[in-house]
Parts: structure tokens; sequence; C-alpha cells
């Protein structure tokens, strides 16, 4: 008689909570087509770490919606930068900071190709890191702690990649420009990319040349 | 027998890495040919023997094994990690270094799932060469190991202590001498393995491999030692177009 009861009100709260977990889940499904319109375009003009996440937010759809990035196919991803990544860096003062001194020694032809070159390059770089997207991929911005008035700002934020790893250390480096915040510098654990090209780019023009430099990188881009 | 072929290898890629370089020297490299030298040869070694072992290992063990295994290996290493943050006076460091252990320990199942990371307790990693740093101690010029790979003379020293601490407190406390060294060879396959996306990603996008290495080596060094994020200083670029800006405001003539 007890064990009867008992079963009973136990399937009872089994469906009860069937019925709120369906609820909770059109609840969410509700929040994201929300937050889907609302990361529409990221906002320059927010506040950095607003932006950054915005950002990130709206890259990290795309990727986990696309199997196209997931095998690795160099074309889909490199559209996906264009749209997605480009319009929110300013991508010829990473170059140029990259080349530091011997920028002003380069011509207008120059710098254009120059900032392609290395911009392929580090599509390489990271279309690796793209690949391995997957549903448990997020990005969490941690607390802070900069002037949000200053001209040059750093966003601090933890990546998870996968399932049981560890979260990596990604930062973005970003200046106000007339246009609002522009990201133009980033740090994964610890290493900042333009400070890591520095001296590869300034070893090479100081061998070759800045032609000397684009033909190298568009050679190591060519390469498998 | 094998000794003497190796250091044959070694100095002759040693006379081959001395004639490459005709660069300014770099301040932290004052060594580097020498430096280039051993560093064609650990590559020349890892290629032959250690990358071709890890990617076996990856190939026949599936990922979440191989996640396991190496943060049960990354877990045994969190106890040094801590006595090294009590010696940098880190003190906050070594309790989250030792609740991350405990926890990982028990919930994790010997380390095996890394429960602490993901209660948002990340991994403190810690060694003798940042405590030497910590206390004082510059680094000195930049040195590539033989086999170990990228160090300073000052982080050279610390790994001999580490693996002194090492042996007290973990695999080498093991008094069976061939589980140990078994523990110990799965090790490197492990580790090595950890690293192979870094080294493709090297390969497929540095110019000079070395030099990516070595300034990635160095930045991240630094940070260890400087500790807390927020305290670190930024690089600082010298913004040539600004520069420009500037000259031409002053009227300065462009050198070309």
């Amino acid at each position: 008689m007890m064990t009867a009861v008992r079963t009973e009100t136990s399937t009872r709260r089994l469906s009860h909570a069937r019925l709120m977990g369906l609820a909770s889940a059109m609840l969410v499904a509700v929040a994201m087509l929300l937050n889907a319109t609302a990361h529409a375009s990221p906002d320059p003009k927010a506040a950095p770490p607003v932006f950054v996440q915005e950002v990130a937010d709206q890259l990290l759809a795309v990727l986990k919606e696309d199997p196209e990035v997931r095998n690795q196919n160099i074309e889909r991803i490199n559209e996906v930068v264009t749209e997605y990544i480009m319009p929110y860096v300013d991508f010829e003062r990473t170059t140029r900071l990259a080349a530091g001194k011997y920028w002003r020694q380069a011509s207008e032809a120059q710098k254009e190709e120059l900032s392609a070159a290395f911009r392929n390059t580090l599509i390489r770089t990271y279309s690796g890191a793209l690949t391995k997207v997957d549903k448990g991929t997020a990005m969490e911005i941690l607390p802070f702690r900069g002037d949000a008035d200053a001209k040059d700002v750093v966003v601090r934020s933890s990546v998870i990649q996968a399932s049981n790893t560890e979260p990596i250390r990604v930062d973005y480096r970003l200046r106000r420009e007339p246009e609002g915040w522009r990201i133009y510098d980033i740090n994964v654990e610890n290493v900042w990319l333009i400070q890591n090209y520095r001296n590869q780019f300034a070893q090479q023009i100081n061998r070759s040349g800045i032609d000397g430099l684009i033909v190298a990188l568009n050679e190591r881009n060519a390469q498998n | 027998m094998f000794i003497n072929r190796m250091l044959a290898v070694a100095s002759v890629t040693l006379l081959v890495g001395c004639a490459g370089t005709q660069q300014p020297p770099n301040p932290q490299d004052p060594w580097e040919g020498m430096n280039r030298g051993t560093y064609a040869f650990n590559d020349a070694v890892d290629r032959a023997v250690f990358r071709p072992i890890a990617e076996l290992y990856a190939f026949v063990t599936p990922r979440p094994v191989r996640t396991c295994i190496r943060n049960v290996y990354l877990n045994i290493g969190e106890i040094w990690s801590m006595i090294n943050s009590n010696l940098q006076q880190r003190h906050v460091d070594a309790i989250n270094t030792t609740g991350r252990f405990l926890l990982n320990t028990t919930m994790g199942l010997g380390g095996c799932i890394d429960v602490a990371s993901k209660q948002g307790q990340p991994r403190i990693n810690n060694d003798f060469g940042v405590t030497l740093g910590v206390w004082g101690v510059p680094q000195g010029p930049y040195l590539v190991l033989p086999f170990l790979g990228a160090s300073t003379v000052r982080d050279g020293v610390g790994t001999g202590v580490d693996f002194v601490g090492n042996q007290l407190d973990t695999i080498g406390a093991i008094p069976n001498v061939r589980l140990r060294n078994s523990l110990w060879g799965l090790e490197v396959v492990v580790r090595r393995e950890a690293l192979l996306t870094v080294s493709k990603t090297v390969d497929r996008t540095a110019l000079d491999p070395y030099s990516f290495i070595r300034d990635a080596y160095l930045q991240q060094r630094r940070a260890q030692v400087l500790g807390d994020a927020d305290a670190q200083e930024l690089p600082d670029y010298e913004d040539y177009a600004d520069v420009e800006v500037d000259e031409k405001a002053l009227g300065i003539e462009q050198e070309k």
C-alpha cells in the first residue's frame, strides 16, 4: 500500500519535472532567439567588454552552425573572418605595429600587400582553433579593471574550448577610434601576437627588404 | 657511442647555426648562434623520435583517455607548483592550488577529470625558475637546452631544481625502478602529445620558428614571474604612423 502511494507521487513528480523541463527549454529557445536579434551586429560604441562579448557571441553562433568551418574549408573560414571579425579589427594597425620602424619605408602598395599577406598568415594560425569549436565552446569575459575612458584598453577573457580541457586565457587589446572601439592585438596564454611577430618581421626585412617579407609570408601561406 | 654521434650532429648543426646569422644581435639572445644549433638538433630529434611516437599515441588512444591521463600527470605536478607558490610568498595561489589538488584527486578521480577548472579555479602553473625570478634573480640570456628546448640561464637552473623537487614528492619517489621509469617515459609521450597542435601551428605560421618560439617563451615567462595579470605592463609598440604625424606637425624632414 505504502509503496504504491510512493510510486504514484514519484511518477507525478517526474511528469511535473518533465513539464518544467519543457517550459524552461522553450524559455531558453525564446531567449536565444531574442539574443540572436540583439546580437545582430556588435556595437563598437558600447563599453569595451560588452563589445568584445558581442563580437565573440556572434562569431561563435556562426561557427557552431556551420559544418564547413569544422571541415577546415579555408575558403569558408576566410569568408567568416571577413564578415564577422575584420569589421571589428584595425588590421592595418596590427600590421603597422608588427612592422615597427620599417613601416615608414614601405610604399602604399607594399603596405597593402603586407597587410593582406599577414592577414592570411593569421587566418592560418587561428583556423585550426576555429575548427575545434563545438557546442561546449564558450567565452567568458573576466571582470574589466581598466579605465573605460582610456583610449587603449585590454579586455580579458577565458575561453573554454571543449569539455574536460583547461580554459585558455585570451586578452584583447582595443583602441578607441572615431568610429568606435577596434581590436588590434590579441594575447593567447600570455603571448601578445604583435610582439611575437616583431622580431620575425625585422629579421626578414633586414635580410631581404619589405618585398622579401611579403614574399616570405605568401610562400608560407601557400605551403600546407 | 650513441652520445658521440649525438655530439657530432650537435657540433655540425652548431656550425651551420653560426653561419646563418648576421643580424644585429638580440640583447636577450646573445648566444643565438649556439642556440640555433641546439634548436636544429632538438628539432631533428623531435621529428625523428618524439613527434612520431606522440602521433602514434594520439592515433591509438581516444581523446577522452588522453585528456584523462594528461590530467593525472598535471595533477601530480600541482604539489610542486604549490610548494613554489609558497616559496614566492604567493600564498593565495598556494591555497588555490592545494584546493585544486584535493578536489581533483577525490572528486576528479585521481586527477583524471579537472573538476576544479570547471568550477572556475584554473590551474596555476609554477616552477622553480619562476620562483628564482620572483626572488629577483635576473633571467640571463636565452638558452636552448638539448632535448628540453626553450629556456634561459635562470630557468635552466630552475629546471634542475624542479627535477630534484619532483624526485621527492611525485613519480621520482616510487621505489620500483621499472614502474617509475615507465611512468616517466609515458609522461614524456603525454606531454609531447599535448603540444602537437602547437607545433603544427608553429610549422604552419611562423616565418622563423626559432624566433617565434623564443619570443613566445620569453613573453610567457615574464608574465609568470610578474604574476598578477592586471599588474602586467602592456607591450609598448611605437606607432610610426603617430611619429610621422608628429614629424609633419613639427616640420621635420622624413629620413628614408
